[in-house]
């Protein structure tokens, strides 16, 4: 669950801590560290993002939709990269395979 | 299994090898919902493993099979090596992917002994054939080092049993007869660029004289002529000028005898991403302009001129064989390294020739080392290589990992490093997969609705 609310510095979003990593939000935080400054603290069950502009000017509202779609994002890679963890080093260590044998001359 | 839902209603039903079917919403909805009852569609999902029988364990053991026949040739490492033999060139191409030199500067030749390290890496890969391209600049430009590499090479690969095959990418406007004979003599190909009609092609590709088209058809003639026709193809880029007349640019192909049409894209990379040319299109009006020209080439295939489409030939070879076709650009694991490493004219090594391309505007994300200072290990198992390789993986990625076409299609980091600064990219706002899913469904519906295009997928599917 995500809501998101007014802050005096800027917007308040608050991320349900079983669906997101503090990880994946601040991977996220920092994806977009060009436009937006992330606090991030927690709140119980929550995480609570203070979204800040870092020009001061208050965040725009495309930042802060920006800054929730990048979250989903790093939740999705997270998740899809621990549950094909196994295929992933499989397969890679296939192509490497043929080096086994090279010895250097 | 995995499904994708076409434009016009129909699903498109994968299974974990990638062959796939074309439902009916009505059928797709039976099938999500386990209420199958049509014999005939029970029969057709059990033949593709999409659905079996849960006491039947065979569907799976063949599907296993099929999946592991699909990543068998990933250990024939690095079959591809290019050499940059020279940055020089004596064009000047909107396009080009290269920061071009003038071909009068020195300083751009690779040496003898770049070129020896060079080799002593290509034949340390695993791969038992191997594929060596000179690109440059203009690679005629130092064809003296083009001879002392295939004369090396052959001689190493009879020493260690490997195969070896050249090929030159050139503009041919240097074309003479010491070349010829030599290619020739070597049974090296060539492979050059052809954007369509003079015009197209003249704008594309500025050269004193302004005759870089006459120069091309000429250069093609004369191989075709004196080499045979198998041994040149030619390669045509997308630019705006393009769009609206890819009739005229698969007709100008026939006409001089090429039958390998390849529909490019053009690339994000050199001097196309400083000239802003690579933003001159969107990804819709491409795919209009590739579906004209998978049109034609089919009419004329209906009128007995056997014109290949190149990038559907790859991709249908994926879709409707358990092969990999080898092309670079659409792997998952991704290419780089793994099918192909480039030695620059300097002793850099990269993991692609984009990656190259994205060096010389200074971002030097995708080079591996430098012959002069590095070893094999160093390029093959160093981070630069191992990092994109491990966080492009499409399998691993959202979007991808759930994509019917998934193994049709590839991880691109280099694209995506340079379009977005990640080597995943965000897919949803990605123009390679926009381009590569329009390309899929176009592909996947002809198959289905047209029998002869089906006819003729196959056999291109085969080739």
């Amino acid at each position: 669950m995500t809501a998101v609310s007014a802050h005096p510095e800027g917007v308040r979003v608050q991320l349900d801590a079983g669906g997101h990593s503090i990880d994946a939000i601040q991977r996220a935080a920092y994806r977009l560290c060009d436009r937006l400054s992330v606090e991030v603290t927690s709140n119980g069950d929550n995480w609570s993002c203070l979204v800040t502009s870092v020009d001061g000017c208050g965040p725009d509202p495309i930042d802060v939709a920006d800054f929730r779609v990048e979250v989903i994002d790093q939740v999705l890679r997270e998740r899809i990269r621990d549950s094909t963890e196994q295929t992933r080093n499989m397969i890679l260590s296939l192509a490497f395979s043929g080096l086994v044998d090279q010895a250097p001359e | 299994m995995t499904f994708h839902r076409l434009p016009a209603g129909r699903v498109v039903v994968a299974n974990a090898a990638g062959e796939h079917v074309l439902l009916e919403r009505s059928e797709f909805l039976e099938l999500s919902e386990g209420r199958l009852e049509d014999l005939r569609l029970i029969r057709l999902l059990r033949s593709k493993h999409i659905i079996r029988d849960p006491a039947d364990s065979l569907p799976v053991e063949l599907l296993a099979l099929k999946v592991r026949t699909r990543y068998a040739a990933l250990a024939e490492f690095t079959k591809l090596h290019i050499f940059v033999v020279t940055l020089r060139c004596e064009h000047s191409c909107q396009y080009c992917q290269v920061s071009r030199r003038s071909s009068n500067r020195e300083g751009y030749d690779m040496s003898e002994a770049t070129a020896v390290a060079a080799l002593d890496v290509a034949f340390r890969t695993p791969s038992s054939s191997l594929k060596i391209e000179f690109q440059g600049g203009e690679p005629l430009l130092n064809f003296e080092l083009i001879q002392f590499i295939v004369q090396q090479a052959e001689q190493r690969a009879l020493e260690l049993d490997k195969d070896v095959s050249f090929v030159i990418t050139t503009n041919l406007a240097l074309l003479d007869d010491n070349v010829i004979r030599f290619c020739r003599t070597h049974d090296i190909g060539i492979s050059t660029s052809l954007d369509g009609p003079r015009d197209i092609h003249n704008a594309n590709r500025p050269r004193p004289g302004q005759n870089s088209w006459e120069l091309a058809v000429e250069g093609i003639r004369r191989v075709q002529e004196e080499l045979g026709h198998n041994s040149i193809a030619a390669l045509m880029t997308t630019t705006e000028a393009s769009l609206g007349r890819a009739v005229e640019i698969v007709d100008t192909y026939v006409e001089l005898d090429l039958l390998d049409v390849f529909l490019r894209p053009i690339s994000p990379y050199g001097l196309a991403i400083r000239s802003r040319s690579h933003l001159a299109y969107d990804v819709e009006a491409w795919l209009r302009f590739y579906s004209d020209g998978l049109s034609h080439i089919l009419d004329l295939n209906r009128l007995g001129v056997p014109v290949v489409e190149r990038y559907a030939a790859v991709i249908l070879r994926k879709m409707l064989t358990n092969d990999e076709s080898g092309y670079v650009d659409l792997r998952s694991p991704a290419g780089i390294g793994i099918a192909a490493i480039v030695y620059n004219y300097d002793g850099d090594v990269y993991a692609s020739d984009e990656g190259r391309m994205l060096a010389e505007m200074a971002d030097t994300t995708f080079r591996l080392g430098n012959l002069h200072e590095d070893q094999y290990e160093d390029f093959v198992l160093g981070e630069a290589l191992l990092a994109p390789l491990d966080e492009s993986f499409a399998l691993s990625a959202p979007m991808c990992s759930e994509c019917a076409f998934e193994r049709y299609c590839g991880a691109d980091p280099v694209y995506h490093h340079a379009t977005t600064g990640d080597f995943l990219g965000r897919k949803p706002l990605s123009a390679f997969c926009q381009r590569n899913t329009g390309v899929f469904e176009l592909l996947v519906e002809r198959h289905h609705d047209d029998s002869f295009a089906r006819g003729q997928f196959r056999k291109w599917a085969s080739r």
